[in-house]
């Protein structure tokens, strides 16, 4: 099976990919970043923006069974709204346009929980029915959410094309420098005095698992992806190993607000989701794809920890 | 803390027995951190109601009938009168439910919309159990074969003054609907004396209004005395459980047909409390005194 993977220089794809090349698949990755120093894809690489045409030549050349796009890039990488609106939902647009016309048999998008938005009138649980609230809500997540919809009326509309579109809770992991699994290697971790709502968590391993079975499965759909079960993020940071520090949210929203104008990469619109809940379920997921999560929501937060060696990224 | 401040602890609210606490965790469907589906932390759960343990036992004196009848297993949804400004109610039943239920359970209060806003309260309801009160949420925990409660009167309940004391605001459908959908045994129970904690006279609606905030109530003592205002006065609560009633109706049949359950619910609440308070004096303002048995 030949394989195109985007968001090729990340740790999640390298994951994926590992896997992949390990039962014999061809692999192909794209990103417009260029490899960490010290890493290398298990296939060919090649570095340019999903906008470029050297990707066109890439499907050309390739004509690869699936497309995986676990490509979004975000706040923290690219903080001009404009340049993120490009690539998640240009870039986006323009990959699935090609895998339409270069006849790719299947494609898996890694969308985000965060779709949904944090709203405190979410009800638990929620489906992938559910509205989606973040571009309401936050206008920051706005090429999130139009990267989803997108994904979700291509599934929807090019039926011969079998689409997946996975919405993952808080993806953590000993490899992974996202800014969750950032927070949670610190010392002192902070979390909003009188405010301390449900997250879930998901290995890394369980989620390249989990792009594993969405590319193998010849099913199509929406399908939210999470882990054991939900943890209060106060117990999250102690089972990561780390202190809580209490912060006010009234002083916080100020001061991440600040940060954020002077292009630090904090994303401030994810600070309502320490507020309040956002819980899915993957009931379907489990069901239509047998998957279930090897780590457990301990083992997954121990192994972010301090003690866990740090992130093989520059 | 030392250990004559332990014993007085240990005196004023008891640990909860062994025998409850195992109980309630062999149901409670915790993951490895600990936390259920909906967030309850069985451990926190237990120590905040054991703290509440005295104000059942000790201040409001609940007395409880006929709580044999609430169906040993399975999914049950409780339904009382909601009365008194703050929901003491709420608490005393779901303390009943683990005190004296047999077995014992944690019970699933669905509050309102805007209590994850509050700080500090809303994360404690979480820990214990306590779930918005949203259909959704409502049908996922019966499926789950948990225990509800629910106010169908909702704030309607609370808010009124006392001069509208044990009169039965207007339910909704909702609740039935759910019950038939989920295939769910409706227990009512008439909670008596909760109406009495805050003789309300008056609700300022123009600073509710202000505030965004359902009610602002106005008793002899609140706001007059400030916060000590607040404090509810100890009378003697019965709560009185009613036989459950299980219906064959389609949950989408029309309202018209959906209503004659729900009053045939309203008219058991009516029934039980009128039977109580028939039989107790009548509890007037200047007889409530602390300690004074009613």
């Amino acid at each position: 099976m030949k394989v195109l993977v985007t968001g090729a220089a990340g740790q999640l794809a390298v994951l994926l990919a590992r896997r992949l090349a390990a039962r014999g698949d061809q692999l192909t990755g794209i990103d417009a970043r260029p490899l960490p120093r010290g890493q290398t894809f298990p296939g060919d690489f090649l570095q340019a923006r999903y906008t470029q045409r050297r990707v066109d030549e890439a499907f050309r050349r390739v004509r690869p069974d699936v497309l995986v796009h676990l490509g979004r890039v975000r706040t923290a990488e690219v903080s001009s709204f404009s340049q993120r609106y490009t690539q998640n939902v240009l870039g986006t647009r323009r990959l699935l346009d090609l895998a339409r016309r270069y006849e790719v048999r299947r494609v898996v998008v890694l969308s985000t929980f965060h779709v949904y938005g944090a709203h405190q009138h979410n009800h638990l649980h929620l489906t992938e029915d559910d509205p989606l609230r973040a571009s309401q809500l936050f206008p920051e997540l706005a090429d999130a959410v139009e990267l989803d919809h997108a994904a979700t009326n291509f599934l929807w509309r090019y039926r011969r094309v079998e689409t997946v579109v996975l919405r993952p809770v808080n993806i953590v992991g000993p490899t992974l420098n996202n800014f969750i699994t950032r927070l949670l290697r610190a010392r002192r971790c902070p979390y909003f005095v009188g405010y301390d709502p449900m997250l879930q968590f998901v290995h890394e391993d369980d989620v390249a698992r989990a792009l594993e079975l969405a590319a193998d499965a010849g099913k199509f759909g929406v399908f939210n992806v999470a882990g054991e079960g939900v943890v209060s993020w106060s117990h999250a940071i102690r089972l990561a190993g780390g202190d809580p520090l209490p912060v006010p949210h009234v002083l916080a929203y100020p001061l991440v607000g600040a940060l954020a104008r002077l292009r630090l990469g904090v994303p401030k619109h994810l600070m309502d989701y320490f507020r309040y809940p956002v819980i899915v379920t993957d009931a379907r997921f489990r069901e239509e794809f047998g998957y279930a999560p090897a780590r457990t929501t301990v083992e997954t937060l121990a192994a972010v920890g301090r003690s866990a060696p740090p992130p093989g990224q520059t | 803390m030392t250990s004559p401040l332990r014993a007085l602890a240990d005196w004023f609210s008891p640990p909860l027995a062994p025998e409850v606490t195992a109980a309630l965790r062999e149901v409670a469907q915790t993951n490895s951190a600990g936390f259920d589906p909906w967030g309850l932390h069985p451990e926190t759960a237990e120590r905040a109601l054991r703290s509440a343990r005295w104000l059942y036992e000790r201040y409001f004196r609940v007395r409880t009938h006929g709580i044999e009848r609430v169906p040993p297993a399975g999914r049950v949804m409780l339904v009382p009168n909601h009365s008194g400004q703050l929901p003491f109610d709420g608490l005393l039943v779901a303390l009943a439910m683990v005190l004296e239920a047999k077995p014992p359970r944690f019970v699933r209060g669905m509050v309102e919309r805007w209590f994850p806003s509050l700080p500090f309260i809303s994360t404690l309801f979480t820990r214990c159990g306590q779930v918005v009160g949203d259909p959704e949420n409502c049908r996922d925990l019966l499926l789950r074969d948990q225990t509800i409660l629910v106010f169908p009167e909702g704030v309607r309940g609370t808010g009124k003054t006392y001069f509208h004391r044990y009169e039965l605001q207007s339910f909704g459908t909702g609740f039935i609907r759910l019950a038939l959908e989920t295939r769910t045994p409706v227990v009512p129970i008439a909670v008596v004396g909760c109406e009495e904690t805050y003789p309300s006279l008056y609700n300022i609606d123009w600073l509710a209004r202000l505030l965004g905030v359902p009610y602002v109530p106005v008793t002899p003592f609140f706001p007059l005395l400030g916060p000590l205002g607040a404090v509810p006065l100890p009378v003697q609560v019965e709560l009185c459980f009613g036989p459950a009633r299980r219906w064959d109706l389609d949950p989408d049949a029309p309202d018209a047909e959906v209503q004659v359950l729900v009053d045939e619910v309203k008219a058991e609440i009516t029934r039980m409390t009128r039977e109580v308070i028939a039989r107790r004096p009548d509890l007037q303002l200047p007889g409530l005194l602390p300690g004074v048995p009613a």
